[in-house]
C-alpha cells in the first residue's frame, strides 16, 4: 500500500511538471498568440505582476498570519524606486532592488510592532500600519511631492549588450517579458523556501505554535524572516508597477486595493500552496478585466468579493489546495 | 551527576500561588514520578522547566547552566523536551513529517541531512509503535496514537531530559502495560524522565523516586513505597476522613 502511494505521488509529480511546463510555454508564447494585441498583453502584464504580488504576500501567509497591510510595502517600493530614479538619476536596475530593501526596512518596523500579535489582531494592526508610510508620503512635500503624485517616471530598464540595445521600456512586449521573468524567478524562490527547512518551520508554526516552540523552532525569528522576505518582494512588485505605469500617487499605491488583492488571490488559490495564489491571480484578474469590466464598469470588482466569500465558505483551503487534496 | 536542579521556585498568577518554594533535583538516568491531585501545580512546574512560563522567583539549573530565563526553543536545544497533557500534533502534516520537525529543529548540529533524518524518524515511529501510520495526517490519529506521536516527536529532538505530561491518562490496562515497556525502552536510550502521573497507574511501576505536590507545595519525596504511605499524600489524594479512619485502626 505504501508502495502504491509512492507511485501515485510520483505520477502526480509528473503531471504537475507537465502542467507547469505547458503553463510556462503558454505565457512565454502569449505575445505571439495574441499577435501583440496591446490591450490583451497589458492585462496579462498586470496579471503577472499581481500574481507576483500574491506570491510575495503568501511568503508571510505561510506562517499563518494574514496581512491587510501589504500596500505599505508596495507603496514604499513604488515611491522608493521612482524617487531614486527621478532625483538621483539612478538606473532602474539599481533602484528596483533598492526599493525592495526600503520595503524590507519598513517590514522590520512593522514586524517589531505587529508580530507580537496573532490572528485578527495582527491583521488589524497591519491594516492600521499602512497609514504611517501613506501619511508621510502624502505630507512630506519636499521629498515626495506630496499628494500630487509623481509623473515622468522612467520606463522599465533597458539592456545594453555590446552596443545591442534591448529597450524594455519601449514596448508592451518587452515589459511583459520583464514582468514574466520576475514572476518566474519569484515562483522559483517561493518553491525553494516552501520546501526548505524554513517552509517546514513556518508550517509547524501555523499549525501548532506552542508545539513548534517546544521542538526547538525559534518562532519569532521565523515569523520575522517570512515577513521580511514578503516585504522585500512586495517592494520589488511596487517598483515594477511604478516603472510600468509611470505615474503614481499616494492614494493609488498605498490604497486598500494593493493590500486586499494579493490576500484575495492567495486565499482563493490556497494560502498554503506554492502555485495557488499565482493561479488565482492569472485566472481572476483577466476574468475581471475581460468579462466583468465591460459588463459592469462601475462595480466590476464585486467579482473579488464574491469569489472570496465563496472560497471561504466552500473551499477554505483554496481551489488549488482542494485540487491537490483530491488528486 | 545532577542533571536538573530546582532552587526555591515560586510561581504566582495574580496573587494565586501556583507553586511555593519548590526545591528538587534530578540525577542523570533517573525516572521521577510527579504526583498530586488536580491543581497541585504539576503542569505548571513542567511549563516552568520548559520555559513557557517564567518563575516569579527561584532558579532552574540544567547541567549546571541557568535556564531560568531562556525561551522554550532554546531550552529544547539544550536537551529538554516534553509532551503535552492534551497532545499537540501538527494536524495537517503526516505523522512522519511531525517527527521530522523534531529531528530537524531539535538539539544537535545545524547541518541536516534529510534522508538520514527521515530514517531516524522512521525508527522512532517504530519504537512508539505507529510506524504503519507514517503517511497519515496527524490530525486523523486516535488519542492514544497522538500521545505516541507526541512522544516520538519529543524524542526526535534528542533530549537528555524528557518531561511526560499524563502519558497514560485514560489508557486501558493493556495500553498502560505498553506504555511501561515504552518508557523502559526510552530509558535505555539514556534519557532521564520526569513523568506527571495523576492517576498513579504508571509512576508506581516505573519510577525510582516520586515527588508529591499539593496546593503548589512539595509534600513528600522519596521512593514510591515511602511516599505513598506518607500521611500528607494520603490526605491530599483521599481526603481527611480516610486518614482519620486509618489512624483509628
Amino acid at each position: 500500500m505504501n508502495f502504491l502511494a509512492e507511485k501515485n505521488r510520483r505520477n502526480g509529480k509528473k503531471t504537475h511538471g507537465i502542467g507547469l511546463f505547458l503553463g510556462f510555454l503558454l505565457f512565454f508564447t502569449l505575445p505571439l498568440l495574441v499577435q501583440s494585441n496591446h490591450y490583451i498583453l497589458q492585462v496579462f502584464t498586470h496579471a503577472l505582476l499581481l500574481a507576483s504580488l500574491a506570491l510575495a504576500w503568501n511568503l508571510l501567509g505561510a506562517s499563518g498570519s494574514i496581512s491587510l497591510g501589504h500596500a505599505a510595502f508596495f507603496g514604499a517600493g513604488a515611491y522608493g524606486s521612482a524617487l531614486l530614479g527621478l532625483d538621483l538619476g539612478l538606473s532602474s536596475w539599481v533602484t528596483i532592488p533598492l526599493a525592495g530593501l526600503i520595503a524590507t526596512g519598513l517590514g522590520l518596523i512593522m514586524g517589531l510592532i505587529c508580530l507580537r500579535l496573532r490572528g485578527a489582531y495582527f491583521a488589524l494592526a497591519t491594516l492600521a500600519f499602512v497609514e504611517i508610510p501613506w501619511v508621510i508620503t502624502d505630507n512630506w512635500d519636499a521629498v515626495t511631492r506630496g499628494s500630487l503624485g509623481l509623473v515622468g517616471i522612467s520606463g522599465l530598464p533597458s539592456f545594453n549588450i555590446h552596443g545591442f540595445r534591448i529597450d524594455f521600456g519601449s514596448g508592451i512586449i518587452v515589459s511583459y517579458y520583464l514582468v514574466f521573468a520576475y514572476f518566474v524567478i519569484l515562483l522559483g524562490i517561493v518553491a525553494v523556501v516552501f520546501r526548505s527547512n524554513i517552509g517546514l518551520a513556518l508550517q509547524a508554526i501555523r499549525e501548532e505554535e506552542v508545539a513548534a516552540e517546544a521542538v526547538g523552532i525559534h518562532v519569532n525569528r521565523y515569523r520575522m524572516l517570512s515577513l521580511l522576505l514578503s516585504a522585500f518582494f512586495t517592494g520589488v512588485c511596487g517598483a515594477c508597477y511604478a516603472h510600468l505605469v509611470r505615474y503614481i500617487e499616494p492614494g493609488l499605491v498605498y490604497g486598500l486595493h494593493f493590500s486586499a488583492v494579493p490576500m484575495i488571490f492567495a486565499i482563493c488559490g490556497g494560502r498554503f500552496t506554492i502555485l495557488g495564489p499565482a493561479v488565482a491571480a492569472m485566472v481572476l484578474y483577466p476574468m475581471d478585466q475581460f468579462v466583468f469590466h465591460p459588463l459592469l464598469p462601475a462595480g466590476h470588482e464585486f467579482l473579488y468579493g464574491a469569489v472570496l466569500i465563496l472560497t471561504v465558505l466552500f473551499m477554505p483551503n483554496g481551489f488549488w489546495g482542494k485540487l491537490r487534496n483530491a488528486s | 551527576m545532577i542533571l536538573l536542579q530546582l532552587k526555591s521556585l515560586n510561581k504566582t498568577f495574580n496573587n494565586f500561588c501556583a507553586l511555593t518554594n519548590i526545591d528538587f533535583s534530578v540525577s542523570e538516568g533517573e525516572i521521577i514520578g510527579l504526583v498530586g491531585p488536580n491543581g497541585a501545580g504539576k503542569t505548571t512546574l513542567f511549563n516552568l522547566i520548559c520555559g513557557r512560563y517564567k518563575p516569579s522567583s527561584g532558579n532552574i539549573l540544567f547541567k549546571e547552566i541557568d535556564i531560568t530565563n531562556l525561551k522554550p526553543h532554546a531550552i529544547c536545544r539544550l536537551g529538554i523536551s516534553r509532551t503535552f497533557q492534551s497532545s499537540r500534533p501538527f494536524p495537517h502534516m503526516s505523522v512522519l513529517q511531525n517527527v521530522m520537525v523534531g529531528q530537524v529543529f531539535g538539539k544537535g548540529s545545524s547541518f541536516h541531512n534529510r534522508p538520514k533524518d527521515r530514517q531516524a524518524a522512521i525508527e522512532l515511529l517504530d519504537i512508539v509503535g505507529i510506524v504503519h501510520k507514517a503517511g497519515t495526517p496527524a490530525g486523523r490519529l486516535t488519542l492514544s496514537e497522538q500521545r505516541r506521536l507526541d512522544l516520538a516527536r519529543a524524542l526526535a529532538t534528542r533530549p537528555k531530559l524528557l518531561l511526560l505530561d499524563e502519558v497514560a491518562a485514560g489508557f486501558s490496562p493493556v495500553l498502560v502495560k505498553q506504555a511501561i515497556e515504552l518508557i523502559n525502552r526510552v530509558r535505555k536510550r539514556g534519557v532521564t524522565l520526569l513523568i506527571i502521573d495523576h492517576f498513579l497507574n504508571l509512576s508506581l511501576k516505573v519510577s525510582d523516586r516520586l515527588l508529591a505536590l499539593d496546593h503548589g507545595e512539595k509534600i513528600a519525596e522519596g521512593s514510591p513505597h515511602v511516599v505513598m504511605r506518607n500521611p500528607e499524600v494520603l490526605r491530599a489524594y483521599l481526603g481527611l476522613r480516610y486518614q482519620d479512619e486509618n489512624d483509628e485502626r
